[in-house]
């Protein structure tokens, strides 16, 4: 496509999230500070990059957290936008699993809470559309989202990026025709 | 112990908040709104509507004699200490309930008064000292009379429209501050997406391709020689509409005042500041009206322009012919056949809702120079277009799009430059399109 079209490995990240700061949690009936969670998420391609129609499997744990202050977890497969334009959201899977139920032996899920660390899986088939895009004023960004519900009410999200698709990076050239 | 944080935190792909608290104020804060709908409809239900549906509804028709008539005058202080006066007539009236006399000064509502007294004191003179009049008097208090019944549409319309649209705002907030509460974005999308899906079925050709835009008006017009005729999304043509809906709608503003205008001088009276206004208003009237004629000429002067193409919907890799045909009599200097990508983006400015277009990759298909049409032959020629193998493939969704198109750029001899923009729609490569095959 030219050569200000082309590739650009350098720009994209793996963003795996394995570390964790200390995170605000409050809870409105009592007061507790919260242990700092820490998710990491492993994908069933180690360059997370995937074609349409491709199986996305991936495997998150959850750890540094007290199991009796959970009470949801969500997890799904999204694309969403950036960039100028406000934010537009598609989700291709979701899943949540309410913890507080489970352990009432209401549901069942794949997500197992041990003592101080839950962990899951996920997987389902991309489509075909939309690839992931890195344009100048709107770009395209897939994710797994990790979302955990504390009793508190807090919500704790993580994001771990991957590619769908191989589009080059845009760069503006240096003179356009208008 | 440590307070709550009422805001969400952001530490690089992480977040963390507390969005009950974010759902909570926006359904106080619409609450509040729907209230206050709710209390200002109440308020203007009893003073407006309520004794309009009373006075046609319940009060008694009667016979009446006139017995007194002057002016009232009306008061109205504002914070100043300034004075503002209205005027009506205050007739008092004689009636007859189950065999009682009773006099009463007539009531009317505050949009009958006059603010000024030498109307007022014309409208008494319709009224006869002595003669007979209906009249209808309130059974729950026999001295409230009126002369006149009906409806004041306007006012209830007028009433109504405020607190009707706090009311609806307020409603709209709260519906979506329960749908948000307690709910994630995914879980929102996933679980009222789906509402949506089903109210209106996707166009079949966006099925197994999210996002990507339909293609059905661009498939639809069969070409001469190539496969399909691309349809065209000339700025000139919106220009023109513009141009012809400003001077449509300008002109008759100007009309209107002229005819007020007009109507003054000849009664005698001449309103310096209308007159004053007209000047202006007429020149950019007539400036609007030229322009128009003009964008119209060159339009029509210039010649339409028709693009073939051998496939569509595009896919990346793949070559395509495509024909150009421009018609007319005008030389050109210069004609460019481009293809173009361009981004599109919708976002909220204050109060403000923008979009901002860009142009993000361009590639020249081929160049014309100094191109000299045969009569009654429209230029034409037939390209190559190469689509780039890992090209982006179109993408619309409510804020964000990306779209490819093929544009003809040209600079005739003594016309201004011509611009004709043909979208295309681009799909991903090694797809499987809905119109056969794979690709």
């Amino acid at each position: 496509m030219g050569e200000n079209y082309s590739p650009d490995t350098d720009v994209r990240k793996n963003v795996m999230m394995t570390e964790s700061k200390r995170m605000d949690q409050n809870t409105l009936g009592s007061y507790r500070i919260q242990p700092n969670p820490r998710i990491s998420v492993t994908f069933n391609r180690e360059n997370i990059q995937y074609s349409g129609g491709d199986q996305l499997r991936s495997h998150y744990i959850v750890e540094g957290i007290e199991s009796q202050s959970i009470s949801a977890v969500e997890r799904s497969v999204v694309w969403y936008t950036e960039g100028k334009g406000e934010e537009d959201l598609g989700v291709v899977f979701f899943e949540r699993i309410q913890l507080d139920r489970r352990r009432d032996g209401t549901q069942a899920s794949s997500t197992s809470l041990i003592a101080d660390h839950l962990t899951g899986a996920l997987a389902t088939d991309l489509p075909h559309s939309p690839l992931s895009y890195e344009g100048i004023i709107v770009k395209i960004r897939w994710c797994v989202r990790i979302r955990i519900f504390f009793r508190s009410g807090r919500d704790f999200v993580s994001e771990h990026i991957f590619f769908l698709g191989s589009v080059p990076v845009v760069r503006l050239p240096a003179k356009i025709e208008k | 112990m440590r307070l709550p944080t009422f805001f969400s935190k952001k530490r690089g792909n992480r977040r963390t908040g507390l969005p009950v608290w974010g759902s909570l104020g926006e359904g106080i804060y619409h609450t509040v709104l729907l209230m206050a709908g709710l209390i200002i409809g109440v308020l203007m239900l009893a003073g407006v509507a309520v004794p309009e549906w009373r006075i046609n509804n319940q009060f008694i028709e009667v016979d009446g004699r006139l017995i007194g008539k002057g002016l009232a005058r009306h008061t109205l202080r504002d914070v100043f200490g300034g004075a503002k006066y209205s005027w009506r007539p205050a007739l008092l009236v004689q009636y007859e309930v189950e065999g009682e006399n009773v006099e009463s000064w007539n009531t009317v509502h505050s949009s009958e008064t006059s603010e000024t007294r030498a109307f007022a004191l014309h409208e008494l003179d319709d009224w006869e000292l002595g003669g007979q009049l209906r009249c209808w008097y309130d059974p729950a208090d026999i001295k409230t009379v009126v002369l006149k019944q009906g409806y004041s549409w306007w006012l209830w319309l007028l009433a109504l429209l405020l607190p009707g649209a706090l009311v609806a705002f307020g409603i709209t907030g709260l519906l979506q501050s329960l749908q948000s509460w307690g709910r994630s974005e995914e879980r929102q999308a996933v679980q009222f997406g789906r509402i949506f899906e089903t109210l209106g079925s996707p166009p079949p050709e966006t099925v197994g391709f999210p996002t990507i835009p339909a293609c059905d008006n661009l498939v639809n017009s069969p070409g001469t020689m190539l496969r399909f005729r691309l349809p065209t999304e000339s700025p000139e043509a919106w220009s023109l509409i513009g141009t012809g809906l400003f001077s449509g709608l300008w002109n008759v503003v100007v009309i209107l005042l002229a005819v007020n205008v007009g109507f003054d001088i000849a009664g005698g009276r001449a309103n310096l500041w209308l007159l004053g206004l007209l000047a202006p208003f007429t020149i950019v009237g007539l400036a609007s009206v030229a322009l128009f004629f003009r964008q119209l000429f060159l339009i029509t002067a210039i010649g339409p322009t028709h693009v073939e193409i051998s496939g569509h919907p595009l896919h990346p890799g793949n070559q395509y012919q495509v024909l150009l045909s421009q018609a007319g009599s005008v030389s050109f200097r210069k004609l460019e056949l481009f293809l173009e990508l361009e981004e599109q983006a919708t976002f909220r400015q204050g109060t403000d809702v923008r979009t901002e277009r860009q142009v993000v990759w361009q590639s020249l298909i081929r160049r014309w120079n100094n191109v000299e049409p045969l009569p009654g032959t429209p230029f034409e020629a037939e390209v190559q277009l190469q689509l780039p193998s890992k090209a982006m493939h179109s993408f619309s969704t409510t804020h964000n799009t990306v779209s490819w198109r093929l544009v003809l750029r040209g600079v005739p001899e003594r016309w201004p430059a011509l611009v004709r923009v043909f979208p295309v729609v681009v799909f991903p490569a090694e797809s499987v399109s809905t119109y056969g095959g794979k690709l």
